[in-house]
């Protein structure tokens, strides 16, 4: 239980995704003008995240490694992200048209987010079992959720603040997101 | 050797098929009543370069 507790909080918050490994940089910087947006864009990215991490564990533990085609995994992953994102788009259309209007508009774009490829294939190189897989495949994208949402509130602040014109938009987003970075380095050495 | 390779594209065309048929389903599936033109709203903030700002939209009418 510690372990998990450990990989959880390490994945969370000493290890995120977006400002310890840089990843996921696209969406951090395109949706985290309003605070709707980067909400809903999290909350798609935590499911397909979670969702494409068990399919892609269980094919590659179930087809690829009997099969002896373990070199697929890349494509395979690619490709199970893709499969899953089309399938819950066509779902979500057919069942749920009010979540469709709050998260539909992302859920292409998650597909060529490469936090999710990244979290399939750590699943793998770090020889996770199955319950260290969930874990990890929930603790990432809750990382991701936290930073967005929290980059999401200081931008919508500074809509309002006297910014130099050179620094306004991207410029200064990049700053406070460097900043940002320095200070969740900060975590290392909780766990 | 030779059977992994068979055994590899057999694999590949397999996945690739079912990412086919699955998005040939949703392309078909009818996108809910209120949902035809979806996007991000933008109210307008201080990031001129984007091309969703609505200070552009008032430039190209002008311009037109």
């Amino acid at each position: 239980m510690g372990e998990i507790f450990s990989m959880f909080i390490a994945a969370v918050l000493i290890n995120n995704i977006v400002l310890a490994k840089f990843l996921g940089i696209c969406p951090f910087l395109g949706v985290s003008n309003k605070l709707d947006s980067a909400f809903g864009m999290s909350l798609a990215v935590i499911f397909v995240i979670v969702g494409a991490s068990i399919m892609s564990y269980g094919i590659y533990y179930m087809v690829l490694v009997p099969l002896g085609i373990e070199y697929m995994m890349l494509i395979t992953f690619i490709l199970v992200i893709a499969t899953f994102v089309q399938f819950t788009e066509m779902v979500i259309k057919k069942y749920s048209p009010g979540l469709y209007k709050a998260l539909g508009i992302y859920l292409p774009l998650i597909t060529t987010n490469c936090v999710v490829l990244q979290v399939t294939l750590d699943n793998i190189a770090n020889e996770f079992n199955f319950v260290n897989m969930l874990v990890y495949s929930f603790a990432v994208p809750i990382g991701f959720m936290l930073v967005l949402l929290l980059f999401a509130t200081i931008r919508e602040r500074l809509e309002t603040s006297d910014i130099p014109e050179a620094f306004k938009g991207n410029p200064i987003a990049l700053v406070v997101a460097a900043i940002m970075a320095l200070t969740f380095s900060a975590f290392a050495g909780l766990v | 050797m030779p059977e992994n390779i068979v055994s590899a594209v057999i694999y590949a065309m397999v996945i690739a098929s079912i990412y086919a048929v699955l998005y040939y389903l949703n392309h078909k599936t009818p996108v809910p009543k209120g949902c035809e033109n979806l996007n991000v709203k933008c109210e307008g903030c201080k990031i001129s370069s984007c091309e969703l700002h609505p200070s552009r939209k008032i430039k190209e009418e002008v311009h037109d």
